[in-house]
C-alpha cells in the first residue's frame, strides 16, 4: 500500500494506483517502439537497398513520425508542426477511442470482445444506408445524421448482444462467438452492398468497390472549430462526440449504480449474483453497450464524409476492431484513458503511413509495435507489481493485522483464481 | 541408527509478512502415532508441506534416521518414504481411480507406453491387504468422499511409503468411517510404519495417538505424552488460555413459523440424481435450526435452492407467510433473509472491490445508497464506517481497503456485519466458522446465538459435529439429498447422528423413492 | 462425389490437426487462442523455406523432400513463436487469452511487413512453378499416364492429393496415442485437471505446459503450412481466415478428445469446402453446379461454416468437459 500524505491522509498522486497504471502503460510504450526500431535496423541490414541512413530515417519516423513534414530540397527528413498530420491523427482516433472503450467496458464486466470488428462493419452498415437514403428523400441534414448515428449504433449493439446471449445462456467463450459474428458480419455487409446498387459509388470512374461517400448527400458531421485548428486536414466534431460519450462512459461506470453492478459481474459472477444481480442480463446490456460503442465509432468514422467504404470486405475485417484492444489494455480499460491511448494508436498509424511514403519501409511496423504492446499488457501486472514494490520498499507494512490465517486459507481449493480472473486486465 | 525416524530441528518458514513456522521442532519415533495439534493457521500444514519438500525452510533441519537430508520436492519426500493424505485431495477427478494412484509413479515400457496391468494387481493386492475397498476403474468425480480418502491413502502405499502424513482426514468423514479409519492407522503402526497425524480435533487426538506436538501462532508449544495429559490440558496449549469448550446459551422459545420448506427438490450438477430430494422442513422464530451431515450430500444446494442462486425443481418455500418459491434472489433477500455464504470468495465478497463497496453489496439500490441510480458515496462511507466500528473489522485503511488484502477473519467479520446488520428475520449461515481459529469461532458463535435471542430465527449448516452440538436448538441430519432424521441436541449422541449421517439410520421418510 | 469429398479432406485435415494442437495445450492447463497467429506465421515461414529450396537448386523432381522439410520447419518454427505465449502464460502468470490475442495480432504484422520487405507486394509465393505442379501426387507421378484413373477409391486416395494429407493424419493419430497411452501424455493431462495434485505427486507442472504448448505450436505450424499448400497455392498473405478460431470450436464441439474432434473436423471441412467451391461443385456428376444456380447469394455460402459453429456450440455447450484448470495460471505459493 503506497503511503499516505501525513497532512490529508490521501495517496501521494504519483504513487497512487492510477499512476502506477500509467507508468506501466509507458513502459510498454517504450518496449513497444523499442522492438519496432530494431525490427526497422534488422530489416535495414538484411537488405541491400536501405542505407545506414535510411535506418536512421526508419527509426526517426517510428518515433516522431506524426510530426514529419516530409522531405526537404536536399531530399532529407524535416519535422514541425503538420496541422495536417496532427489533425488526422486526431480524426484516426475517433473510432479507435470508440472501439477503445467498447473493449474496456466489455473488460470490467469481465467480458472480453473481440468482436468489435463485426460491430463495427455493422454499424457501418446501418449508419452509411440510412444516411444515403434518408439524404436521397430529401430529409432535413442534422435529422438524417441524427437517424444515420442512431440506426448504425443500434444495429452494432444488437450484434454485440449475440456473443452476450451466449455467454449467458450457453456460457459459451465470448472470445469464439466473436470471432464467428465478425465473420458472419463480414459476410453480412457484403451481402448486403452487394444486393443494392444503388449505394455503390459507381458515378466516379475507376472506384470499383466502394459506398457513395456521404459528402455526395451532404449528411456530414460538423467540424466544430477542427477545421480552424488543423487546416486541411479531416478533423472534425467527431472527436468532440468520442471525449463526450467516454467521459458519459467514466461517470457511467463509477458513479452510477449500473456501472457497480456491471462491474461487481466482471469481479466476480458468483457474488454479484449471491447479491440479487442479475448476472446474465448484465453481461448481455455489457455487451450490447460495447456493440453499440464501436458501432459509433463507425458511425462517426464515415459521417465525416469523405470516407468511402470498400465493401467488399467479406475476406478482410477492419483493423479500427482489433486496435480497440491494445487501446482498452493500454489504458487499463480506463474510459479517459483510453482518449490518450486512442489518440497514441492513431500517432503509431500516422507514422505508419509516414515510413511507408517516405522510406523503403511499410506502414505494418506500426502493427508490429501494436502487437508487441498487447504482449506486453498481458503481464502488464507484472510490471504494475515491480513498480508498486519500489514504491512501496521504503516503506514499512501498513497491513494492519497479517493475519496468520490467511496463508492456510490459501491452500488449495480456494475458490479464488478462475472466478476473479478477468476483472482486472 | 536414531531413535527418530523423522526429525524437523528449528525449522522457520515466513511468508510476506508472516513467519507460519517459528522455529519449530517435531520428532516422529518409528511405529508411533504421532498427533500435530493446533488452530486454523498454527502453521501445521505449512510444516508438513516443508516436511514434503513443497516449501524450503528459511533455516532449521530435517533428519531421516539420524542423517541430514535436504527435500527439495515431493519426489525427494517420496524416494525417503513420505507420503502425505492431503487435507483437499489431490486427485485428478477425470482420471480413474487406477490412473490416480499411478500417477507420478508409473510403470511404463518401450517409448513411455503405461503398463497398467502390473500396477493393477498390485493396486488390487494392497487394497485387500489393508481392507481399502475401492473400484480401481471408476473414475474419481464418481466415488464417494470416503473412498476417495482411501485412494489417497492407496496412493502412498503404492509407492511402498513408511511414513505416513494425514491432514485433518476425518473432516469428511462419518463418525463410524472415523473409527474405520482410526483402525487402519493402529494397524500402519503395528507394521512399523510411522504416522503423523495433523489436527484440531482433541477426541481423536485421545483415542488413537501416542504422543502429541501443539503448535500456536506458528510457534512450538510442546510434546506431551497422550496418556499423561487430556483434553482441557491440551485445548489449552492449543489456544494459550483456558477455552469453554461449551457453548453457553439460554433455552430457546421459539415462536411462529418463519420459514417453511416443502417437497423442495433441486437437480444436482454432478450427477443424474436430484442433489436435494423432496426436503421439508420448517424454522420457527428464535430457534437454531442445523442441517448436519456429511460434506457433499447436498447442503450446498439446499441453501442455493432456499436462496435462488440456484433453480428448484419442484416445492414451495414459504418465507414469513409469503411464496417465494418463484421469487428472485434479490426478491427472496428483501422477503426477509440474510445469508452468510458457504464461501466467502465466491459468494460473500468481490475481493477487487474495496471494503465499503462490499458492504453495500445488498443494499446499494435502496433509496438511502443512491439517487436515481447515481450512487451516494458519503452515504455508503458514512455507513461502512459504523459497520466497521460496531463489528470490529480490522483492515489497513478502512473502508477503502481492498477486500482481497484483508484476513481471512476479518473478510468473514465483514460478511457477517453486512448480513446482521440487516436484521432481516431469517439467517442463513453456512459454514459460518470455516478455517477461522478458535477467537473468531467463539464471537461468531455468540453473534448467532444474540441473532436467535433477538427472536430471528437462524438456519445454520455445518460439517462440525461439536458445532452442530453445541449451538443449534433443532438438528436435521441430510444425507443423499434427503433429511432423514431430526433429532434434539440434548438428547443424542454423536455415535447416533453419525449413524443418520451415513445413512445407516433414517426416522423421517425422506420422498421420493426414485432418489 | 471424389472431387468434392478430396476437397473436404483438403479443408478438414488442417483442421483437426489445429485442433488437435488446442487440445495439446488446453490439456496442459494453457488456453491457446493463438492457434490463427501460429498457423498464419507457420504458413509464411514454410512459404520462405520453400523459396529457399528453390533458392538452393532443389528441383521439381525433388518436390516431396521440399515439401516435408518445409513441413518440419514450419513446425519448428511455430514451436518458436508458441514460445512466447508459453513465456507469458508460464513464468509470468499473464491472462493467457491477451497474450493469445497478442501474438495473434503479432503474426500477421510481423508476416505483412517482411512479405512487403522481401517481395513489395501483399502476397509471397513460391519462387517458380505452384503448388499442384511441385508436390501434387498425380498419376504421373507413379508413372501413368495423364488422366490414369485408379478407380473411384484409388482415385480418392491416390490422384491429385497431397502427402501431406496423410502425413497430418499420421502425426494425428501418433500425438492421440501419445496424450492418452504414454506416462508423459498422462502427465500432461494431470496438468491441466489439477495442477497443485500433479506437483505434489512430483510432476513438473512448468515443464508440461511447456510441452503441451509446444506441441500444440508445433501442430498449429504444420497446419498453418498445410492449409496454405492445399487451399492457398502455397502462398501467405498473413491471414488464414478464421481458421485458427474455427479449430478452436472444433476443439470444444469434439469436447477436448481426438476422436471427435475427428469427426467435427470432417463435418466443417464439408462446411468450409461448400463455400469454397460451391459455384464449381457438382455434387451428382450430371454437370450442373446445382448449389451455384439456386441463386443464393455467395456470401450466404460462405458464412455458413461460421453460422453452422454458432449453432453447434450453443447445441452442445452443456455437455463439454472443459479441462478444469485451463487458463489458470499455475502459482507454487497457492498450492
Amino acid at each position: 500500500m503506497p503511503k499516505k500524505d501525513p497532512l490529508t491522509g490521501k495517496i501521494k498522486w504519483y504513487k497512487s494506483e492510477g499512476a502506477v497504471a500509467v507508468y506501466s502503460a509507458l513502459i510498454s510504450i517504450l518496449i513497444g517502439m523499442a522492438v519496432g526500431a530494431v525490427i526497422v535496423v534488422i530489416a535495414g541490414l538484411s537488405k541491400a537497398n536501405i542505407s545506414g541512413a535510411g535506418i536512421a530515417e526508419g527509426i526517426k519516423l517510428v518515433f516522431l513520425g506524426v510530426f514529419s513534414t516530409g522531405r526537404n530540397a536536399a531530399g532529407q527528413l524535416t519535422f514541425g508542426f503538420n496541422a495536417v498530420n496532427l489533425g488526422n491523427m486526431l480524426f484516426r482516433a475517433v473510432p479507435l477511442i470508440m472501439t477503445g472503450l467498447s473493449v474496456a467496458i466489455a473488460f470490467k464486466t469481465g467480458l472480453f470482445n473481440i468482436g468489435a470488428a463485426g460491430q463495427y462493419l455493422m454499424g457501418t452498415m446501418g449508419t452509411l444506408s440510412v444516411a444515403l437514403w434518408l439524404g436521397w428523400a430529401g430529409t432535413p441534414k442534422a435529422l438524417a445524421w441524427i437517424c444515420a448515428f442512431l440506426v448504425g449504433v443500434l444495429l452494432g449493439g444488437l450484434w454485440g448482444c449475440i456473443p452476450g446471449l451466449f455467454k449467458a445462456f450457453f456460457n459459451i467463450n465470448e472470445v469464439i462467438t466473436c470471432i464467428m459474428t465478425n465473420w458472419i458480419a463480414a459476410n453480412l455487409v457484403t451481402w448486403w452492398f452487394d444486393a443494392h446498387e444503388v449505394f455503390k459509388n459507381s458515378q466516379q470512374g475507376g472506384k470499383i468497390g466502394y459506398v457513395i461517400p456521404l459528402k455526395n448527400v451532404g449528411v456530414v458531421t460538423p467540424k466544430l472549430l477542427m477545421d480552424k485548428i488543423f487546416a486541411g486536414s479531416q478533423a472534425n466534431g467527431g472527436f468532440w462526440i468520442a471525449i463526450i460519450i467516454a467521459v458519459a462512459m467514466w461517470i457511467m461506470m463509477t458513479k452510477t449504480t449500473f456501472g457497480y453492478e456491471l462491474r461487481a459481474c466482471g469481479a466476480n459472477r458468483h457474488a454479484a449474483k449471491y447479491a440479487g444481480i442479475n448476472d446474465k442480463k448484465n453481461i448481455i446490456l455489457s455487451m450490447a453497450i460495447a456493440g453499440c460503442l464501436a458501432a459509433a465509432g463507425a458511425s462517426l468514422y464515415y459521417l465525416s464524409g469523405n470516407t468511402e467504404f470498400y465493401w467488399s470486405t467479406y475476406q478482410k475485417l477492419p483493423a479500427e476492431g482489433f486496435n480497440g484492444i491494445p487501446v482498452a489494455l493500454l489504458a487499463a480499460n480506463h474510459p479517459i484513458g483510453v482518449i490518450f491511448s486512442g489518440i497514441f494508436m492513431s500517432m503509431l498509424n500516422v507514422s505508419g503511413i509516414q515510413l511507408k511514403y517516405l522510406t523503403a519501409y511499410n506502414e505494418y511496423i506500426s502493427d508490429i509495435i501494436v502487437g508487441v504492446i498487447v504482449y506486453l499488457s498481458a503481464f502488464s501486472m507484472l510490471f504494475k507489481t515491480m513498480l508498486s514494490k519500489r514504491i512501496k520498499s521504503d516503506h514499512g507494512n501498513v497491513n494492519a493485522e497479517p493475519a496468520p490465517a490467511a496463508v492456510e486459507e490459501k491452500a488449495p481449493g480456494d475458490t479464488d483464481g478462475k472466478t476473479e480472473k478477468g476483472g482486472q486486465k | 541408527m536414531s531413535e527418530y525416524v523423522i526429525e524437523m530441528n528449528h525449522i522457520r518458514k515466513e511468508f510476506p509478512g508472516i513467519v507460519a513456522n517459528d522455529d519449530i521442532t517435531l520428532q516422529l519415533r518409528k511405529g508411533e502415532i504421532h498427533a500435530l495439534l493446533g488452530e486454523n493457521g498454527a502453521g501445521k500444514s505449512t510444516l508438513m508441506s516443508v516436511l514434503f519438500g513443497l516449501y524450503q525452510p528459511e533455516a532449521g533441519e530435517i533428519k531421516k534416521d539420524g542423517q541430514v537430508v535436504k527435500i527439495n520436492n515431493p519426489n525427494d519426500a517420496t524416494a525417503l518414504g513420505i507420503g502425505m493424505v492431503h487435507q483437499h485431495f489431490k486427485l485428478i477427478e477425470v482420471f480413474t481411480v487406477l490412473d490416480n494412484i499411478i500417477l507420478g509413479a508409473e510403470t511404463t515400457g518401450a517409448m513411455g507406453f503405461l503398463k497398467k496391468k502390473e500396477a493393477r494387481e498390485k493396486v488390487i493386492a494392497l487394497s485387500e491387504k489393508y481392507g481399502l475397498r475401492v473400484d480401481v476403474d471408476a473414475k474419481v468425480e464418481d466415488i464417494s468422499v470416503g473412498m476417495q480418502q482411501r485412494v489417497e491413502i492407496l496412493k502412498m502405499l503404492y509407492r511402498d511409503n513408511d511414513i505416513l502424513i494425514f491432514d485433518e482426514p476425518t473432516a469428511v468423514l462419518t463418525p463410524q468411517e472415523i473409527d474405520e479409519l482410526m483402525e487402519i492407522m493402529r494397524g500402519f503402526a503395528k507394521e512399523g510404519k510411522s504416522i503423523l497425524f495433523i489436527t484440531h480435533k482433541l477426541n481423536e487426538i485421545m483415542a488413537v495417538s501416542d504422543r502429541v506436538t501443539v503448535l500456536r501462532k506458528g510457534k512450538y508449544i510442546g510434546t506431551v505424552n497422550t496418556k499423561d495429559t487430556n483434553k482441557q490440558e491440551l485445548s489449552n496449549m492449543m489456544v494459550g488460555r483456558p477455552v469453554q469448550l461449551q457453548i453457553e446459551k439460554k433455552e430457546a422459545h421459539p415462536g411462529e413459523t418463519v420459514l417453511k420448506v416443502e417437497g423442495l427438490t433441486v437437480p444436482s450438477k454432478i450427477h443424474k440424481n436430484n442433489a436435494v430430494n423432496n426436503v421439508s422442513f420448517e424454522v420457527r422464530a428464535g430457534e437454531i435450526v442445523c442441517i448436519a451431515g456429511i460434506d457433499g450430500n447436498g447442503q450446498t444446494e439446499l441453501i442455493y435452492g432456499l436462496t435462488g442462486l440456484e433453480k428448484a425443481t419442484a416445492g414451495t418455500i414459504t418465507l414469513c407467510g409469503k411464496d417465494i418459491s418463484k421469487a428472485s434472489i434479490r426478491n427472496r433477500a428483501l422477503s426477509g433473509m440474510s445469508h452468510i455464504p458457504e464461501d466467502r470468495h465466491k459468494h460473500g465478497l468481490v475481493l477487487s472491490y474495496t471494503l465499503e463497496q462490499n458492504i453495500v453489496l445488498q443494499k446499494y439500490k435502496e433509496p438511502r445508497f443512491q439517487n436515481h441510480g447515481f450512487i451516494k458515496f458519503d452515504e455508503v462511507r458514512e455507513y461502512a464506517e459504523k459497520l466497521i466500528k460496531d463489528y470490529d473489522v480490522r483492515s489497513g485503511q478502512g473502508p477503502i481497503t481492498i477486500a482481497r488484502s484483508m484476513s481471512g477473519g476479518n473478510q468473514q467479520k465483514a460478511i457477517i456485519a453486512r448480513e446482521l446488520d440487516r436484521e432481516e428475520p431469517l439467517l442463513i449461515a453456512v459454514q459460518p466458522t470455516r478455517g477461522l481459529d478458535v477467537g473468531a469461532i467463539e464471537h461468531i458463535h455468540n453473534q448467532i446465538v444474540a441473532e436467535r435471542d433477538k427472536g430471528h430465527a437462524v438456519l445454520l449448516v455445518s460439517l462440525e459435529l461439536e458445532e452442530v452440538m453445541g449451538l443449534s436448538d433443532r438438528i436435521l441430519v441430510i444425507y443423499e439429498g434427503e433429511i432423514v432424521g431430526e433429532v434434539d441436541p440434548k438428547k443424542t449422541t454423536a455415535e447416533e447422528l453419525g449413524l443418520y449421517m451415513s445413512g445407516a439410520k433414517r426416522n423421517q421418510e425422506g420422498g421420493g423413492a426414485d432418489a | 462425389m471424389v472431387f468434392l469429398l478430396q476437397q473436404m479432406m483438403l479443408y478438414a485435415v488442417p483442421l483437426m490437426i489445429v485442433a488437435l494442437a488446442g487440445v495439446c495445450a488446453e490439456r496442459s492447463g494453457v488456453i491457446n487462442l493463438a492457434l490463427e497467429g501460429i498457423m498464419i506465421f507457420g504458413a509464411f515461414m514454410g512459404v520462405v523455406f520453400v523459396r529457399i529450396f528453390q533458392g538452393a537448386g532443389m528441383t521439381q523432381d525433388q518436390g516431396q523432400l521440399i515439401m516435408i522439410l518445409a513441413m518440419i520447419l514450419s513446425g519448428i518454427c511455430g514451436i518458436l513463436f508458441s514460445m512466447l505465449l508459453a513465456f507469458s502464460a508460464i513464468n509470468l502468470r499473464a491472462d493467457q487469452t491477451i497474450g493469445g490475442t497478442a501474438l495473434n495480432m503479432l503474426a500477421p504484422a510481423i508476416v505483412m511487413f517482411f512479405v512487403y520487405m522481401i517481395v513489395a507486394q501483399n502476397t509471397i509465393g513460391m519462387a517458380q512453378g505452384g503448388a499442384a505442379g511441385w508436390f501434387m501426387i498425380k498419376p504421373s507421378t507413379f508413372g501413368h499416364p495423364k488422366g490414369y484413373s485408379y478407380g473411384a477409391i484409388g482415385d480418392f486416395f491416390l490422384n491429385k492429393v497431397y502427402l501431406t494429407t496423410y502425413i497430418c493424419i499420421l502425426i494425428f493419430i501418433l500425438v492421440s496415442v501419445f496424450l492418452y497411452k504414454t506416462k508423459t501424455g498422462m502427465r500432461l493431462r494431470s496438468c491441466g485437471e489439477n495442477p497443485q495434485a500433479a506437483d505434489s505427486l512430483g510432476i513438473n507442472v512448468f515443464k508440461m505446459r511447456y510441452l503441451g504448448v509446444g506441441l500444440s505450436g508445433f501442430l498449429a505450424g504444420i497446419g498453418g503450412f498445410t492449409f496454405s499448400l492445399t487451399t492457398a497455392n502455397m502462398t501467405s498473405n498473413g491471414d488464414v481466415a478464421g481458421y485458427g478460431f474455427l479449430a478452436l470450436a472444433v476443439m470444444i464441439f469434439g469436447n477436448w478428445t481426438p476422436l471427435n474432434i475427428a469427426g467435427g473436423s470432417l463435418l466443417f471441412g464439408l462446411f468450409k469446402c461448400i463455400s469454397a467451391t460451391y459455384s464449381t461443385l457438382d455434387i451428382n456428376g450430371d454437370g450442373v453446379f446445382m448449389l451455384n444456380e439456386i441463386g443464393i447469394s455467395p456470401y450466404v455460402y460462405r458464412m455458413l461454416p461460421y453460422l453452422i459453429t454458432l449453432i453447434v456450440l450453443a447445441f452442445t455447450s452443456k455437455n463439454s468437459r472443459v479441462p478444469k484448470a485451463e487458463g489458470i495460471p499455475y502459482d507454487k505459493g497457492m498450492r
